[in-house]
C-alpha cells in the first residue's frame, strides 16, 4: 500500500491539459526522480501530487483518501514541498525562515514549545546549516541557501517530501552534495522523497526509482538500470546516445552518440 | 555517533532558544518604547499652543480626574479631538501600510500608490464639487470610494488567484486613472468648492468630527487585533503562494481576509483625515528597522504610524511660522524617503 498515488490524473492551467489521464504510485521509503524534457509536465505532476493544483479529472490519494477531501493543514502534516524558485522576505535570517516550517503544527494562539525547537534544530543539523542560524539568507551561497530551504521543509516534519528541481541553479559539487543529503534523509529518517531532476546521470546514481515523462504521460518507470536505455532517451529527449555504466557505481550514464 | 548527533541537536536547540529570546526581548523593548513615545507625543500635542498647559493639567482633564472649566474647554473641546484623530489615523495608516507591503511582497506597495487613496479622493472630491456635500457625507463617500477602488483592483487582478505583482501594476493604473478624473472634477468646480476639495485633498488631522472619530476608534478596536492575529499567517504567505500552500495555508482566503482588513483600515483613515501621504509607506520599514528584518510587527508599525502623524501634526501646527495641513509635512518628509527607497531597491536588483 503506497501512501501517495494518482489515478487517472488530468492537470492543466489553461484550456489544454498538460498532464493527461496519468496513473502513478510513489514508492514508500524510496527516493524517486521524475525526469523528462522541458515542458513535458513533470513540474505540473509534482504540483498536482502536492495539492498545489486541483485535478481536472481523476484523483490524488494520500493514505487512501482523496486529497481534495482533506484540509490543506492535514496534507501539510504529511507531505512537504519545496517549490522551484521559493521567495523569502528581504533580510530574513536562517533561524526565522526554518522556523516558519513549523506553521502546520501550530494553532492560532499556541506559542513555541520544545517539540518545535527540537524539530527546527534537527532540520538545521540534518542539513548542516546550524552554524548559519543568525545569518541573513541573502548573504549565503546558492548551495547553502538551498540547504536552508530544505531545512525549512524538514522542520515541517513530514513523511513525504517533494522537491521541484532542487539542483537547478547549483554547480556540480553542490548538486552532488544535495543529492547525497536527500539520500541521507531517506536512509536515516526514512523519508519518502520525490524530486524533479534534469540531470539523468545524477538521478540514476542517487535515486532508487525513475519516472520518465513525455508529453504529459509516463513513458517508463523503474530502477535506473532497467529504465535508462538508449531507446528511452531517444524517445523522451530526442537525443541519440550510448549508455555506459558509471565506473564507480555501475549505474547508467548517457553519452551523446555524435 | 548517535550520542554526538543528540548532543549537537541539543546545542542547536539551545542556540535557537537564545535567538528567539533575543528577538522577543527586542520586540518587547521596541514596542514598549514606541508606546511610551506615542503616549508622550499624545500629551505633548495637547500642551502646546497659544494657551500653554502642563502635562499634569492635560492628563487630569482628559481622564476627568478634576474639573477646571477653562482647561477642560481647551483640552477636551479643542485639542483632544485633533490629538485623537492624529493617534487613530496614524495607527490605522501604519498597520494598513505594512500589511499591504508584506502581502504584496513589495516595499512600494503602500495603499497610497495602489489606488485605494485615489479612489477615496475621487469619491470625496466628486461629492464636494457635484453635490456640495460636507462633513460626514464626505467621510462616507471617501470610505465608499476606497472600498470600491479596492474591489475593482481585486477583480481586475484576479486570474486563478491574485498575484502580488499584477495587483500592484493594476493598482498603479487605477490610481492614475482616478487622479485624472479628480483633476477633471477640480477643473469643473466653482472656486469655493475647488478650495474645499483642495483642502480635503491635502489631508489634515484637524478636520475630524466626533462621529468620525468614534467610527474610526471603534473600527480600530476590532481591526487592529484582527490584523495582529492574522499576521501569523502573513509570515507564511510571505514565502510565496506555493510554499504557503505546501505549509497548509489557505492562501486565497487568508489573502482576502488580510486585504479586507488593510483596506478597511486605510479607507477609514482617509475618510477621517483625507489622503495623508507617506505614513503608510514608511511605518512598516521603520518598524522593521526597530524589530529586526522580516519581523513584520503590525502593532509596532501601527505605533510608528501614530508617532509619525502626531509629530507631523506638532510640526505642522506649532513649529512652522504658518500652520500647514498635516499632509504637507508628511509629504515633505516622505518624498525623500521614497527616492531613497527607489534608489536602493534598484541597486540591490530587487526592484522588480
Amino acid at each position: 500500500m503506497s501512501r501517495l498515488r494518482a489515478e487517472g490524473l488530468t492537470l492543466g492551467y489553461d484550456a489544454e491539459p498538460i498532464v493527461r489521464d496519468l496513473d502513478v504510485t510513489v514508492l514508500d521509503g524510496k527516493v524517486t526522480a521524475i525526469v523528462g524534457a522541458n515542458a513535458c509536465g513533470k513540474s505540473t505532476l509534482l504540483r498536482g501530487l502536492a495539492r498545489l493544483l486541483r485535478p481536472r479529472e481523476g484523483n490524488v490519494l494520500l493514505d487512501g483518501r482523496a486529497m481534495a477531501d482533506l484540509s490543506t493543514l492535514e496534507v501539510a502534516k504529511v507531505l512537504g514541498l519545496l517549490p522551484q524558485a521559493p521567495v523569502a522576505p528581504d533580510g530574513i535570517t536562517v533561524a526565522d525562515l526554518v522556523s516558519r516550517g513549523r506553521y502546520p503544527h501550530q494553532g492560532w494562539f499556541r506559542t513555541w514549545n520544545d517539540r518545535d525547537h527540537d524539530a527546527v534544530a534537527r532540520a538545521l543539523d540534518a542539513t548542516d546549516t546550524a552554524d548559519l542560524v543568525n545569518r541573513p539568507l541573502r548573504q549565503l551561497s546558492g548551495g547553502q541557501r538551498q540547504r536552508v530551504w530544505i531545512a525549512m521543509a524538514l522542520a515541517q516534519d513530514t513523511d513525504l517530501l517533494l522537491l521541484d528541481e532542487p539542483t537547478t541553479f547549483l554547480d556540480i559539487n553542490h548538486q552532488v552534495e544535495l543529492l547525497r543529503l536527500l539520500r541521507t534523509l531517506n536512509a536515516q529518517a526514512g523519508k519518502t522523497i520525490v524530486a524533479v531532476l534534469h540531470d539523468i546521470n545524477l538521478a540514476s546514481r542517487y535515486c532508487d526509482h525513475i519516472v520518465a515523462m513525455a508529453d504529459g504521460a509516463i513513458v517508463a518507470e523503474g530502477a535506473p538500470r532497467d529504465v535508462i536505455t538508449a531507446e528511452l532517451i531517444e524517445k523522451v529527449f530526442g537525443l541519440a546516445c550510448v549508455i555506459v555504466p558509471d565506473p564507480v557505481a555501475g549505474t547508467p550514464i548517457i553519452v551523446p552518440a555524435e | 555517533m548517535t550520542a554526538t548527533a543528540t548532543r549537537t541537536s541539543a546545542a542547536t536547540a539551545a542556540t535557537l532558544r537564545a535567538t528567539r529570546r533575543h528577538r522577543a526581548v527586542r520586540a518587547f523593548t521596541a514596542t514598549t518604547g514606541l508606546t511610551a513615545a506615542v503616549a508622550a507625543l499624545f500629551v505633548l500635542t495637547m500642551m502646546v499652543g497659544s494657551f500653554r498647559l502642563t502635562a499634569g493639567e492635560v492628563i487630569t482633564s482628559v481622564l476627568h480626574l478634576a474639573d477646571t472649566p477653562s482647561v477642560d474647554f481647551v483640552v477636551r473641546g479643542l485639542r483632544l479631538p485633533t490629538a485623537l484623530s492624529a493617534l487613530t489615523v496614524g495607527l490605522a495608516l501604519g498597520a494598513s501600510g505594512t500589511v499591504f507591503q508584506q502581502l504584496l511582497r513589495n516595499p512600494l506597495a503602500s495603499p497610497d500608490f495602489v489606488g485605494i487613496t485615489a479612489g477615496a479622493s475621487l469619491a470625496a472630491v466628486s461629492g464636494i464639487v457635484l453635490a456640495q456635500v460636507g462633513g460626514l457625507a464626505v467621510c462616507a463617500l471617501a470610505l465608499g470610494g476606497a472600498v470600491a477602488a479596492a474591489l475593482i483592483m481585486y477583480l481586475l487582478a484576479w486570474r486563478d488567484g491574485i498575484s502580488g505583482y499584477r495587483l500592484i501594476l493594476i493598482g498603479i493604473g487605477i490610481a492614475v486613472f482616478f487622479e485624472g478624473l479628480t483633476g477633471y472634477m477640480l477643473i469643473k468646480a466653482e472656486l469655493f468648492e475647488a478650495r474645499q476639495a483642495m483642502h480635503w485633498l491635502t489631508g489634515s488631522v484637524g478636520q475630524a468630527s466626533d462621529d468620525e472619530l468614534k467610527l474610526l476608534g471603534g473600527a480600530l478596536v476590532v481591526l487592529l487585533p484582527l490584523a495582529v492575529i492574522l499576521s501569523r499567517k502573513l509570515r507564511v504567505l510571505e514565502l510565496g503562494d506555493d510554499t504557503a500552500r505546501a505549509l497548509g495555508s489557505r492562501v486565497e482566503l487568508t489573502r482576502a481576509a488580510l486585504l479586507a482588513t488593510a483596506v478597511l483600515l486605510v479607507a477609514l483613515a482617509v475618510s477621517v483625515a483625507g489622503p495623508i501621504v507617506f505614513v503608510a509607506l514608511v511605518a512598516g520599514p521603520i518598524a522593521n528597522r526597530l524589530l529586526g528584518p522580516a519581523t513584520g510587527g503590525i502593532a509596532a508599525a501601527a505605533l510608528v504610524g501614530a508617532v509619525l502623524l502626531l509629530s507631523a501634526d506638532l510640526v505642522a501646527v506649532h513649529l512652522l511660522p504658518t500652520p500647514l495641513p498635516t499632509g504637507v509635512v508628511t509629504g515633505a518628509v516622505g518624498a525623500p524617503y521614497l527616492l531613497w527607497l527607489l534608489a536602493t531597491t534598484n541597486r540591490k536588483g530587487a526592484g522588480g
